[in-house]
């Protein structure tokens, strides 16, 4: 059994108290005072145009108006990854709802009012709205400059077309595998955009000083990220990362989609533009769908060549992306699926091409899965169909291709260890798998379906973490780190990493949001990967004030140091049991020697951590070489449905997710990722559902029609299975969760379909319409109307992509 | 502008309101009230529920000057002698996560608890389901509610009103 | 955000008072405000601008829900969740229970009164077919004095009713009779939606049977041939329940927006009636589940 005291253990969560009491403070709570001054954003009501002319006159008349800013002012572009989205646009807007000018007023009401009165005269450009129109040749090209972009040496993006970057990886031998393959299956699978919906819109609220320094309180994931990306966007204004302090309160929640910058440069330009008053920026709901990110849609072909035991030998796997009107964050997407669009698989011949399309549509980023949830949903039904149609238990078939530790991945670089065996044989059992249930009701039909997922962390091989962590006099500590609470506990479980160094009680240990002057360095908050990375710069910082608590000790009272350890506060003696110096005795003020000096000070420890061993750098044409992600979380669930026969409505009676998280650190907050996950995949598989006018205009950016789960639209059982095959480089062999949860929700659901009623669906999302029309023979697409519901008009398998195909 | 009287949270308040501005944006921006909070503007998340004399109404669809003469708890309220049963098991439980959504869904519990201690399952998840909650899933909000109920029932109604 | 436009506020004490307000000039208009769910929702996105808004929730006439010369009557300012709750409206007009406590959320029907809800005539409006087969009358006011409206001729188009210029509703009376329905909203999931398509339907001992929909027409609309060939028969067989729902499709005129296509809406209208219709024959013989259920979640055919 685990020698650990705290870590594994469902310590009460640091902020509990704040956030049940109110005393949990989001940007919008902030108070500034009188001085305060709103902007309200002027946005584009065309998909793509010209912009001819921007009158300000009559806006900066109006009662109450202070200024009104346009790109005249601010004629500079941004990006984390690649620099090719706008503070204000230029020459011409890409997306509906792009922001051209900013009103700011006295009040939100007299910004609002000036806001209609900016006039902007626009030219209607030819809009790209679908995949096929951006990748066809002689297509409109929605970034003429690209080849110019700053960007990082991973992507690849093709200059003069709509092409923003292409993963390639290339292993073994494809071509001869599928011809030696017994059974091949090719299909497509779609999958629209979808929107994060934290019930928090994003704010900004920006000053810029007298003395020029410029602060920002932001509801952001990645205060030091942004901070990065402003310095450098910034910098003709004279501001480098000295300049610019961002302060991160409590989050509304994130899922992605306050990670990187997106509407908070805009409050960045407006707070410069008012030196010495603070702006405050907060976007409605309907904003909030259409200008800050979205989830990318994506079109997948799957080739698969498997032998007649189920083995798989070749993968042919194509994805086209639309990025939207920039993909400065969604390439990076694109880039993980190209390198991961195996699956938890063991596949030896792999051809993968991920392809980022830039299009005039909303501009899209980071979402919890970051790409695999969407990939996960053709793989996994395909996989199943494979299985049938080959006569095996589709569960068998994913044992048999399982991917196992020190297998050789796609690029090259060796599996991490993980138990995706034992994770779909606990999910198999839980479910009762092979067990045929029957419904209650005449009209009704029971599925199963098993699925697997995996995701590593996507990030830069030098993203890293740091912690500060400090003593008060009473004993009680404080954590500085940057990873941001967002809800998924992590400042619990960070305090629960120190404390099980330390034994310092978690509610001792104070760990607060971040603020980029004062908490040590956090990359960002994404892709699952705090609770490894910054859980080991706590770790160490916690080890390094343990060493100094042990050394003082040990010179104060001239004993051994490998004799002292700590416990219950104190430090204490093996070799004398009645010794034991409570930390508040000598943390700040030392030990006082005989004679009346004192020994020690002020304890406090710092960590860094940076996974050393990575890097981006694998050949462009088959990604072999590098080592682009740290580990790979895997698991499997499966699912128990009800389908109605008539209404087409799915009723999940039962699901069970197991992953193997390497060490569960908090037992609470593991199931609250697993149970929040399950419902977010949910409902992104049954029922959320953008829309956009042929025009390219979001028909539905609120909650009234972009329907997201209530408490009526549970599950009727959870149950969360964590495996603990440890992590090496984890912090007490931990890594990451977060995103895992969601992922097999799309392909269970399509496979539990499709084993109750005989239905297959391929686009996503599978509605109660589409499954009710499919069982009456009705192609939802035939019937859907004019909204395009996606990036595509007509039927995606009708799809013959000009630029995209195999090269 | 006009002068409204309001009971918030306990105390007389008087304010002078123009009609066009929402209950929510007084409560939040003049009387210092942050726990309302704004999701979606047009009543359809719950995050800015409130009770008014007792009731879960949504504040961004109420005019401040609809409510003169009116009783309003928040959240600030709520817990102003002490945590009730509910906030404390909330605590206890690891049940929110980022928070946004807990001020509205503890009054909407409040508010269903008050009015009927003992509720079923299906009564908690229909009382509480114009509550969005992007992170939890809800299980465990659901769960609490019904145990913090099933405590209260245990326990005689008179020790049911102290509050440590 | 907030709300832009300015307007001026008054509370009526009185009916006549009311009326007097709404009758003065105004630039934008003058609208009556009772639970404010939907106008100020409008205020705030820009689609309404009225000049002045009547308060009428202060007018005790408008108030309540009572027995009155053999007719149920509902104020006008009668919130959804008074209506779920009330013991009279539950033995006197449970369809209407059962279509209430399918609105929106709890939050919501706190406020949102039914009689806003028809006002607002939006093609969806929840209250609607239930207001139609029981043959509701809608109580009017204006300058000029009072007079009722059936609801089969109150829906004119969508967001267009019979009130009046400067009216205002006081309330809705229903006709006290033996019967029994059920209501069945379809709805994209089981939170809270608007309906893709509606039913209600009422029958009563004699076997006497109304049928209406909503979401499928620009406004709710009665069934009136499904209504004929269930005419008199108390206890219709699968054969005549099958008749009638492939009738309802044939009767309805559905559009294709975002929150379902037409011809999904067409199919669901005939689903929805076949499970609401034996439902109906369960509870008019004292069997069935109480009112207030989801029909289409949890009813069998």
């Amino acid at each position: 059994m685990s020698k650990n005291k705290v870590v594994g253990k469902s310590a009460v969560r640091v902020d509990g108290l704040d956030k049940v009491t109110g005393a949990a403070r989001y940007v919008d709570d902030l108070d500034f005072g009188p001085g305060l001054l709103h902007a309200v954003v002027v946005t584009s009501p065309h998909a793509h145009a010209r912009i001819v002319k921007i009158d300000t006159a009559a806006a900066e008349k109006m009662p109450g108006v202070v200024r009104v800013v346009t790109g005249k002012q601010c004629p500079y572009k941004f990006g984390l990854y690649m620099q090719d989205r706008f503070i204000f646009p230029q020459d011409r807007v890409r997306f509906v709802g792009e922001q051209v000018a900013a009103v700011i007023a006295e009040s939100p009401e007299a910004a609002l009012r000036a806001a209609k009165c900016v006039e902007v005269d626009y030219a209607p450009l030819p809009a790209v709205l679908s995949l096929d129109d951006a990748l066809k040749k002689n297509a409109v090209v929605i970034h003429p400059d690209l080849g110019n972009y700053e960007r990082v040496p991973w992507f690849f993006p093709r200059a003069g077309t709509n092409i923003a970057h292409w993963r390639k990886t290339r292993k073994g031998n494809v071509d001869q595998a599928f011809d030696e393959a017994d059974y091949i299956l090719e299909d497509t699978y779609t999958v629209p955009r979808y929107a994060h919906c934290p019930l928090e819109t994003h704010a900004v609220t920006g000053l810029f000083d007298l003395a020029g320094r410029l602060t920002l309180w932001a509801s952001s994931q990645s205060p030091y990220a942004q901070r990065g990306v402003m310095a450098v966007a910034l910098k003709p204004f004279g501001l480098s990362h000295q300049d610019i302090r961002i302060i991160t309160p409590y989050v509304g929640g994130g899922f992605g989609g306050k990670a990187g910058v997106s509407m908070e440069i805009i409050g960045a330009v407006l707070a410069i533009a008012m030196k010495g008053r603070p702006v405050k920026l907060h976007w409605t709901r309907e904003q909030e769908f259409m200008n800050t990110s979205q989830r990318q849609g994506v079109v997948a072909r799957i080739k698969m060549g498997v032998k007649k035991n189920g083995k798989i030998v070749a993968l042919d796997h194509t994805l086209h992306w639309d990025a939207g009107a920039s993909a400065e964050y969604g390439a990076n997407v694109v880039n993980a699926v190209g390198l991961s669009a195996t699956g938890p698989y063991s596949i030896p011949n792999v051809k993968i091409d991920s392809v980022c399309v830039y299009t005039n549509m909303p501009p899209c980023g980071a979402y919890r899965g970051f790409g695999y949830s969407e990939f996960h949903f053709g793989l996994e039904s395909h996989i199943t169909r494979i299985a049938q149609a080959l006569g095996i238990d589709p569960v068998k078939m994913r044992t048999l291709n399982a991917i196992r530790e020190g297998d050789t991945l796609a690029y090259g670089a060796k599996m991490n260890p993980g138990d995706l065996c034992k994770a779909i044989d606990r999910v198999a059992k839980e479910i009762g798998w092979g067990k045929k249930e029957k419904a209650a009701k005449a009209h009704k039909a029971i599925g199963k379906s098993l699925a697997c997922f995996w995701k590593a962390p996507a990030m830069p091989p030098n993203a890293s973490s740091a912690a500060y962590l400090k003593f008060n006099e009473d004993g009680s500590m404080n954590l500085a780190v940057s990873g941001m609470e967002i809800g998924q506990g992590f400042l619990t479980v960070m305090a629960q990493v120190a404390s099980e160094v330390l034994s310092v009680p978690v509610n001792k240990i104070r760990v607060e949001t971040p603020d980029t002057d004062r908490n040590a360095y956090e990359w960002q908050t994404v892709g699952s990967h705090v609770t490894w990375s910054c859980g080991n710069a706590v770790r160490s910082a916690a080890e390094e004030v343990k060493t100094k608590l042990i050394a003082t000790v040990a010179r104060a009272k001239k004993m051994k140091v490998a004799d002292l350890y700590l416990a219950a506060e104190c430090v204490k003696s093996r070799k004398d049991a009645a010794f034991a110096l409570p930390f508040r005795d000598f943390v700040i003020d030392g030990i006082m020697r005989p004679d009346g000096r004192y020994v020690g000070g002020p304890i406090h420890g710092t960590g860094m951590f940076m996974p050393e061993f990575t890097s981006a750098l694998g050949d462009p044409e088959t990604s072999q070489g590098g080592h682009p992600n740290v580990h790979y979380t895997v698991g499997a669930a499966g699912l128990v449905l009800e389908v109605d026969k008539e209404t087409g409505k799915l009723t999940v009676l039962k699901v069970a997710l197991a992953v193997d998280v390497g060490q569960v650190i908090n037992p609470d907050l593991v199931k609250g990722q697993v149970v929040g996950g399950i419902l977010q995949g949910l409902a992104t598989a049954m029922y959320e559902d953008i829309r956009f006018a042929a025009d390219g205009r979001l028909l539905n950016p609120n909650f009234t029609d972009y329907k997201i789960p209530t408490t009526l639209d549970c599950p009727l059982e959870i149950v969360p299975i964590m495996l603990e095959t440890p992590q090496p480089d984890g912090p007490f062999g931990a890594r990451g969760v977060g995103e895992h949860t969601m992922i097999a929700a799309a392909p269970n659901i399509a496979d539990a379909i499709a084993d109750a009623v005989d239905v297959r669906l391929k686009t996503m999302p599978l509605t109660a319409e589409k499954v009710a029309l499919a069982m009456r023979g009705i192609e939802y697409e035939d019937v859907k109307g004019d909204n395009l519901g996606f990036c595509f008009r007509g039927r995606p398998c009708d799809y013959c992509f000009d630029v995209g195909g195999a090269s | 502008m006009k002068d409204i009287s309001i009971c918030l949270n306990g105390e007389v308040r008087q304010i002078a309101v123009a009609p066009n501005e929402t209950l929510l944006d007084v409560l939040r921006n003049r009387l210092g009230i942050k726990t309302p909070k704004e999701g979606c503007g047009r009543g359809d998340c719950g995050a800015c529920t409130i009770l008014l004399d007792g009731k879960a109404v949504r504040s961004c669809l109420i005019l401040a000057i609809e409510v003169h003469g009116q009783s309003i708890t928040t959240l600030e309220g709520v817990g102003a002698n002490g945590l009730t049963a509910l906030q404390k098991a909330f605590v206890k439980n690891n049940v929110f996560q980022c928070g946004f959504c807990a001020s509205g869904v503890i009054l909407a519990a409040s508010a269903l608890l008050a009015e009927n201690p003992q509720p079923t399952e299906s009564e908690v998840r229909e009382a509480l389901a114009g509550n969005l909650c992007r992170c939890t899933g809800y299980e465990p909000i659901v769960e609490t509610v019904l145990a913090v109920a099933k405590q209260a029932a245990r326990q005689p109604a008179a020790s049911r009103r102290t509050r440590s | 955000m907030s709300i832009a436009c300015e307007f001026d506020y008054a509370k009526a004490v009185s009916l006549k008072d009311a009326l007097r307000l709404l009758a003065r000039r105004v630039s934008g208009g003058a609208v009556p405000l009772a639970g404010g769910t939907d106008l100020v929702a409008w205020l705030r996105d820009g689609t309404a601008a009225p000049g002045r808004l009547v308060d009428i929730k202060g007018i005790k006439a408008l108030c309540g829900i009572r027995l009155k010369a053999g007719q149920l009557w509902m104020g006008a300012n009668t919130p959804f969740a008074d209506i779920v709750e009330s013991p009279l409206v539950r033995k006197h007009a449970p369809i209407l229970v059962e279509a209430a406590g399918m609105a929106a959320s709890v939050g919501v029907r706190n406020r949102a009164t039914i009689a806003g809800n028809i006002c607002s005539a939006v093609p969806c409006c929840d209250s609607g077919p239930a207001l139609l087969v029981y043959g509701a009358r809608i109580h009017v006011a204006t300058s000029r004095g009072t007079k009722t409206i059936p609801a089969k001729r109150w829906f004119i188009g969508p967001r267009q009713t019979a009130l009046p210029k400067g009216g205002i509703v006081t309330g809705i009376s229903i006709p006290i009779a033996k019967h029994a329905g059920a209501f069945a909203k379809l709805k994209r999931y089981r939170g809270e939606d608007l309906a893709q398509a509606s039913v209600a339907v009422r029958v009563d001992p004699s076997g006497n049977w109304q049928v209406a929909y909503g979401s499928v027409a620009p406004t709710p609309i009665r069934g009136p041939q499904v209504e004929r060939v269930l005419k008199g028969v108390k206890k219709p067989d699968a054969a005549l329940v099958k008749k009638a729902a492939a009738l309802a499709e044939t009767e309805v005129a559905p559009i294709t927006d975002i929150r379902s296509s037409a011809v999904y809406r067409r199919m669901m209208v005939g689903v929805m009636l076949s499970r609401a219709i034996p439902l109906a024959v369960r509870r008019v013989s004292g069997r069935g589940p109480a009112y207030g259920i989801n029909v289409l979640e949890e009813e069998a055919s």
